[in-house]
């Protein structure tokens, strides 16, 4: 069974988790929404309102893309099959050093 | 049996000492070695850059226009190389003109965040006692502000270097100067490379050369200075970098003919980065012709950057760039792919796109087809998986996420967002980048050998050369541009292209109107990391930039 989606309350702790961690204070940013007059930055709840989206679509996008199998690959060896395409940082340059 | 010596002898263990010594010394000057460029392991110093030969190509050499000769800040690079070879123009009168201009419109066009005038003047003179090398001798350009000027503040725009005085040049502009180009200034661009040039904390500076009083047009981001100093004729040429269009988008907003090479054929050792598998450095050029002389200076293998290290040589773009038979033939036969919905619709972009492609089909050699999206397009280079590249982002910055978010000014956004990305993502973007890659290779170019784009971001992740050129303008005078994509490594065709387009129309010879001359521009002026103030100052909030992020 899948399980439940976090509410925001369980992401914006989730978030705060995560970037304490790293050693990144949200604090740091002015409360609320109201952007610093002085550099623009945006305020704290603003940006928690972003970070939760971003989690929402982009890291739950990521996280359940499957690379596809060649069309009619049984099953049983689909996902063993996805497995095998190479991660690639820089892929017209490792494209040349394949000769391809 | 004789056996070869194992691995572990034929390392360069002297290379490998060198790199770690660098890194000690750059340690022992305290908080410098926390810059994004020092954190790797480059050297001290930048490496030794050779004039390239084929800068002196009779190709780079174009008799110049009347009206071109009439005011000097009208030529083209090669024009302007004619004329200096020719001794009827010399270096300095060159720089001076422009210094005038800037001098005159600055103050309107907010194209520099600092004009090196009295650098570039002796620079201009110490050209003149210096044997003519090639095309680049004497041109004065503007260099975007995240590429390492020595001894010349490099800011990216942002507060986090407002004080960041390199030791070195950005191993592209040292190529540039080694050719005998003179730096004319560093130009505005978008905070740390993300969006339009603003101030850090988000107001609208630099204004688009063809709509110098309406803040509101998009000048193209984030190379807006390099793009406004071009067309405004502030400066010959330029250099831009490009994550996510920062080099065409400015360019089709401006009327000029940008180019982004391959990952890996321009160094990116010294310029401060965005995203390392995506950012690319380029020209910003008048025409196909200044863009292959600006590449051919700037191209090239260097130690610095493992990215260009094991590529095919650069060819001969100069030549490329030239036109065959006045643009009646192209130079080598090639097909133009056509993606679905490029030409839908009623508008002036559509109107102007279908011209395009029907002066296209009129160039012997070329050949107009249609071809399909590559299977999951949409999803593949949609903004989940554009965002792959958010953690590249945040973890050469992670000092200043810690101690400085205000730093980051309205750009923060992005980088927060880089640093909640986890590596599973990461790595499942890099497999998909793969995928991409080969349905690009095996669905799209096995039917073309240069493909129109509808944006720049899918050839932006993949690495592969674009180039952005000119093929019209709206009912209101703001210039239309079109994106061509090519194969790795394919500048060289993609220039040819072009400059048969460039030789069958005149777009890219269209100029525009000065502006009602402003206030005098101060030479030096830090003037991008304040507010500019006044009553009709535009702001992009932080919703905004993050929309708009490269």
């Amino acid at each position: 069974m899948a399980p439940t989606p976090p509410t925001d309350a369980e992401l914006d702790t989730f978030i705060r988790a995560r970037l304490a961690s790293l050693g990144i204070d949200l604090d740091q940013l002015p409360a609320g929404t109201t952007a610093d007059p002085v550099t623009g930055s945006p305020g704290r709840d603003s940006v928690l309102a972003s970070l939760r989206s971003f989690v929402r679509s982009t890291v739950t996008a990521l996280a359940a893309y499957q690379l596809p199998a060649p069309a009619g690959t049984d099953p049983a060896v689909a996902m063993a099959l996805s497995q095998q395409p190479a991660p690639m940082l820089y892929p017209s340059i490792s494209t040349e050093w394949r000769d391809r | 049996m004789n056996l070869p010596q194992p691995l572990d002898r034929s390392i360069d263990r002297r290379a490998f000492l060198s790199r770690t010594a660098a890194i000690a010394a750059a340690s022992a000057v305290g908080a410098t070695v926390a810059l994004p460029g020092l954190a790797q392991a480059t050297p001290k110093a930048a490496p030794a850059v050779r004039f390239n030969p084929a800068l002196n190509d009779g190709d780079a050499y174009v008799a110049p226009r009347p009206e071109a000769v009439a005011d000097p800040t009208e030529l083209t690079i090669a024009e302007a190389a004619w004329l200096i070879r020719a001794g009827k123009l010399t270096p300095e009168k060159l720089v001076e003109a422009y210094l005038a201009r800037i001098s005159a419109y600055e103050g309107t066009y907010q194209a520099f965040n600092l004009v090196l005038a009295e650098a570039a003047v002796a620079a201009a003179r110490a050209a003149a006692k210096r044997p003519r090398r090639g095309a680049l001798h004497g041109i004065p350009l503007a260099i975007k502000d995240n590429y390492w000027t020595a001894g010349v503040r490099t800011t990216a725009n942002s507060y986090l270097f407002q004080d960041f005085v390199p030791p070195y040049d950005a191993t592209a502009v040292a190529k540039l100067v080694a050719s005998g180009a003179i730096v004319l200034g560093k130009t505005q661009m978008g905070p740390l490379a993300t969006t339009r040039a603003t101030t850090p904390a988000g107001v609208v500076t630099t204004v688009n050369a063809w709509t110098p009083e309406n803040r509101s047009t998009d000048p193209g981001g984030s190379s807006t200075g390099t793009a406004t100093a071009v067309a405004g004729r502030l400066a010959t040429s330029g250099t831009g970098t490009q994550t996510g269009g920062s080099i065409t988008a400015p360019s089709n907003a401006q009327n000029l003919t940008g180019l982004k090479p391959t990952m890996g054929r321009v160094s990116l050792a010294g310029i401060i980065p965005l995203s390392y598998t995506r950012d690319h450095p380029g020209p910003l050029a008048r025409d196909a012709k200044d863009a292959a002389i600006m590449l051919t200076a700037m191209a090239g293998e260097d130690p610095a950057d493992p990215r260009t290290q094991g590529l095919p040589k650069v060819p001969d773009l100069i030549s490329a760039a030239t036109p065959v038979s006045g643009g009646r033939k192209l130079r080598w036969k090639t097909r133009i792919g056509v993606l679905p919905g490029f030409t839908d619709g009623t508008s002036a972009t559509a109107l102007a796109r279908r011209a395009y492609l029907d002066t296209l089909a009129g160039i012997s050699g070329a050949t107009v087809v249609d071809v399909p999206l590559p299977d999951d397009w949409a999803l593949l280079t949609g903004n989940a998986f554009n965002n792959v590249r958010l953690p590249e982002r945040s973890e050469p910055f992670m000092p200043y996420l810690r101690t400085d978010l205000r730093g980051f000014g309205v750009s923060v956004t992005s980088w927060l967002q880089g640093a909640l990305l986890g590596a599973n993502e990461f790595v499942t973007g890099q497999r998909a980048k793969l995928l991409l890659m080969e349905r690009v290779l095996d669905q799209l170019f096995d039917k073309c050998d240069v493909v129109v784009q509808t944006g720049p971001v899918p050839f932006d992740i993949l690495g592969l050369p674009e180039i952005g050129f000119p093929i019209g303008f709206t009912t209101a005078g703001v210039p239309i541009g079109t994106i061509l994509g090519g194969l790795p490594y394919g500048e060289d065709r993609l220039l040819s292209v072009v400059a048969a387009y460039q030789a069958r129309t005149d777009w890219h010879w269209r100029r525009p109107p000065n502006p009602a001359a402003a206030a005098a521009a101060p030479a030096a002026a830090a003037r991008s990391l304040a507010p500019t103030g006044g009553s009709a100052e535009l702001r992009l909030s932080a919703e905004e930039v993050a929309e708009l992020t490269q």
